[in-house]
Formats: structure tokens, sequence, C-alpha cells
């Protein structure tokens, strides 16, 4: 059996290798198609760590009236931090807050010479609060507009966190469904190009084929090599897919970090090279394979 | 050993090839199977290999009735039936040692086997000398005895040519129908298709003819194809 295994194995590289250009093309397009594959998984690594990160900014911020005095709002805190779902509450008063904003605009001289032209501080005082997650907000909103302090609140600043939450998870899963559209149409073509290469490898080895049968070859040693075929195509498409997929990682890594601090998309999949690897061969054999199995089902006749 | 019994084939519409064919070959006979194109000859071989099926009728090869033998069997069953054609069916790119090495590897041969009995076989067929020889370096005769060395590998108890002469002059031919006779000697059964009378004439065996589908003559001594 290992026997009949090794010389079917045998048969599927010659026939990989006689084929040289055909081959080439058959293992380009399903490359294409692999690399997109590992595009989208990297696209799904992205917009889940933006979303994670975002997920962890996202605070209640609570602006006070500019009436509302020190005392009331450190109650309002010390009330806040009370609660088992608030990780941290921080008070930013209208001081802080101002000079915050002098120095984010620290380059814009229009802005600082209104500021100057001011005679009172026009900002609010506030309260950032975070909790353990996201679903939380709700209920602290809540808290806060029914609190005896409710009057002192200007305005609850929650939702525009979501927004741009809610914008990002729509844009990554439009991006998804195209770029999965874009993969399927791709493995499709692939499957045609590679169901082509070994249709034309049938066509070539009629004769073989023939005297195969006349001598009583297994069905199993007729079909196995153009199977086997269909599996070199995906495999050295895979080879061909991470050896491009990599070193484009490796250049765009350094790049995202700049936006994006806490994704290392380079190390995401340097860590899991081994389980990368497997996956895009195991996906390219099972491509190449079930291309070349569609391909014995109609012009190979037992 | 082989039964045909009221065999028909028909090739749609009605284009009747074999028609209600009924005769026995015994075990360790030479039949020859006489009969101009188109008499039905060939399509009883392929029925026989099971490469066609028939329209009614059965064959019992051995006391099997081989219409019941499943896909996967086949190959096995095809390896009790040597077959030789006019067009010898050689891979030309291959010498004649390979040639007949590749008949043995794709049915799962070992390395040893192949290379202990390819050399054997290939001497008795008269080829000891031209082992490493490409098909085209070979004569038409050499080419059928080399055709007839690899439908011995599996040692069939059956071996069918089709015109094995077909394609030969009248020396290569008789050498051809010399080696089916030693062949038969030893013991298996031959089975020749041709419609080539002064070979038929010569062989002085069993002559089944065939015309338009039909047996119509079975002379089982001595038999001589008569046009």
């Amino acid at each position: 059996m290992f026997l009949t295994f090794k010389t079917v194995i045998k048969a599927g590289w010659t026939n990989f290798k006689r084929n040289s250009y055909l081959s080439v093309a058959a293992t380009g397009v399903m490359s294409l198609a692999l690399i997109l594959f590992l595009g989208l998984l990297s696209l799904q690594f992205l917009t889940s760590q933006v979303v994670y990160s975002l997920e962890g900014k996202v605070d209640i911020s609570a602006y006070f009236k500019t009436d509302t005095s020190d005392e009331q709002i450190l109650k309002i805190q010390s009330d806040l931090k009370a609660r088992a779902d608030v990780v941290s509450v921080e008070y930013v008063s209208r001081d802080q807050a101002l000079s915050d904003f002098k120095a984010r605009h620290a380059q814009d001289p229009l802005i600082q010479e209104s500021l100057s032209q001011l005679d009172d501080n026009p900002l609010a005082a506030s309260l950032n609060i975070k909790t353990q997650n996201s679903s939380q907000y709700a209920s602290i909103t809540q808290f806060l507009e029914n609190s005896k302090f409710k009057d002192a609140i200007d305005k609850i600043n929650f939702y525009e966190n979501r927004d741009v939450i809610d914008r990002i998870g729509k844009l990554s899963n439009s991006i998804k469904t195209w770029g999965l559209t874009a993969t399927l149409l791709l493995a499709l073509i692939a499957v045609l190009v590679t169901f082509n290469t070994v249709r034309l490898t049938i066509y070539n080895q009629k004769q073989e084929i023939e005297i195969m049968r006349l001598v009583g070859a297994s069905n199993w040693h007729i079909r196995g090599p153009y199977l086997a075929e269909g599996g070199f195509y995906g495999l050295f498409a895979s080879i061909a897919a991470v050896a491009v997929f990599y070193p484009l990682i490796y250049l765009v890594s350094d790049k995202i970090s700049n936006f994006l601090e806490s994704v290392n998309l380079l190390a995401y999949f340097v860590n899991g090279i081994g389980e990368v690897v497997l996956m895009t061969a195991s996906l390219g054999i099972l491509l190449g394979v079930a291309s070349s199995f569609i391909a014995i089902r109609k012009h190979l006749k037992i | 050993m082989i039964e045909f019994i009221n065999l028909k084939k028909i090739y749609e519409p009605n284009d009747i090839v074999l028609d209600d064919v009924t005769f026995e070959i015994k075990k360790g006979e030479f039949v020859s199977l006489v009969g101009l194109s188109g008499a039905g000859k060939s399509t009883l071989m392929k029925i026989l290999t099971k490469e066609e099926k028939p329209t009614s009728g059965k064959i019992i090869v051995d006391g099997i009735d081989i219409d019941t033998i499943e896909g996967n069997e086949v190959p096995y069953y095809r390896r009790n039936i040597g077959t030789v054609y006019q067009d010898f069916k050689l891979l030309s790119n291959k010498t004649a040692y390979e040639n007949v090495a590749f008949a043995m590897e794709v049915s799962g041969a070992t390395k040893e086997d192949v290379e202990k009995d390819v050399p054997q076989i290939l001497s008795i067929v008269g080829l000891g000398d031209k082992l490493n020889s490409f098909p085209s370096q070979l004569s038409g005769g050499e080419k059928q005895r080399l055709a007839i060395a690899r439908a011995l590998i599996h040692r069939p108890k059956i071996l069918l040519a089709d015109e094995p002469t077909g394609n030969l002059d009248l020396v290569n031919s008789y050498d051809v129908v010399k080696l089916l006779l030693k062949i038969n000697k030893l013991g298996t059964t031959v089975v020749l298709a041709t419609h080539d009378t002064n070979i038929v004439n010569t062989i002085g065996r069993r002559v089944v003819s065939m015309e338009k589908g039909r047996i119509i003559k079975d002379q089982l001594e001595n038999g001589r194809y008569i046009i």
C-alpha cells in the first residue's frame, strides 16, 4: 500500500514538472487566491484589535455646568467610584480642561488668540468614567441622569464614541464581504485553471491511461497521479503565498503601528506562523485536489 | 472457460453489431475469430474485457457472470485477460523494458518482481537482446511481440489478439502467430480475431466465422476461413 502511494505521488510529481508553464499559471492563480485569503485574515485581526482598543478607550464624559462647585463634582465622583461596574473616574477641572485645550492647540495661533481675548474660562469641568465593558455605559448614564445632581450636569457624552465603533464595525464588515467575494471568485478561477491543467495532462496521457486500463491497473493507480498533481499545485501555491505574504506584512506592519500603537501585525503572524502555514497549505491542497477530482470525474473514464 | 450466451449489442438507434451470439470457448483452446471488418469481432472482445456493455445476454468466464463484477474489481478481472491490438499501443517514449515494466508497476508489482520478470518475459518473446530499444527502433513484428510480452505479465488465463497482424508483412505475421501458438501450448487460451485468410488457414485450429454480428460457421477442428 505504501509502495503504491509512493508510486502515485511520484507520478503526480512528474506530471507537475512536465507541465512547466501550465503549472506556473495554475500555481500562480491559486497563490493569488491564498494571498487574498491571508489578507482577509490580517484584516480580521486588525479590525478586532482596533475595536478592542477603542472599546477600552470609550468612556463617559459627564460635563458639568460652569457654576457647579468642586465639592459637588467630587461627591459625584466618589458615588461613582463606589459602584462595582466602574473602573475609574477621572476628574478634569475647568482649569485643567483649559490648559489641556491650550496644549492641544498650541500650534494654532488663531485659537490661541481667541482664547486670550476671552475673560472667562469657557470650558466645563468633567468626569471621565471608564467601565469594565461597554455594555455598562447605559446603566451609568441612567445613574447620573437620575441622581440628585442631575441639574448640575450639562451633558453626558457617550453615544458619539459608540458611533465610531459602529462605523468601524460597518466598514470592516463591508470590506470583509467584498474581500470574501473576491477571494471566492479568485478561488473559483484557480479551481478552473487547475481543472483545465489537469484535464490537459489527462488528454496528453490518453495512451498511458488506455494502457493502464488494458493491463488492469487499479483505479487508484490510474486516478491517483492526477489527484497528486492537483495537490502539488495547491502545495506550491501555498508556499508561494506565504513567501509573498510575510515580506508584505513586514513592510506594512510598521506603518500600521504608527497609527495604532498597540497593534503589532508582524508579531501576530510570526507567532502564529505554524498555524498560518498549515492552514494555507491545507486550503491550497484541498483546492488543488478538488479541481483534479472534478477533472477526473469529467474526463477520465475508467 | 468462456461462454457467450445470446449476446446482443445494439448501438442506438438501431445499429445491430452483435446479434444473438452464443458459443463456448474451452480452456486451452486456440480459437480464430474471423470475418470482414464490421462483423462484430472487436465488439465481442471489448465486451469480454468489460470495456463495453452488452445490450442483452451474458458472458460467463470461469463460472462467473462478468456483469456481476463491480467497478473496482474490473482491473483485477482484466489481469486475467491479456490483450494485443493491431496498433500495438506501446509508449513511444519508453524502451522495450520500460514498456513492460510500466505495465507491471501500475498493477502494483514490486521493484524486485519487475526486475526479475521483465527480462524473462522479453526473452520468451524473443526480445531478450532489445531491452533498451525504443519502439521506433523495433520492426513491426518486434513491436507486436513486445505488446504480447506486456500482455503476458499477469500470466493471464486468456489472451485476446485483435488483428495482431493487421500492420505486419507476411513474415512478421507468421512470427507473431507462431508466438501465439507457443503461448497457447504453454496453457493459455488464445482468441485471435482476424480477417487474414492466409494466417487462419495455416493455423489449422478452431475457426469461428462471423458476419454482420452473427456466427455463421463454427469449425471445431482444422478450420478454414472462406469468404
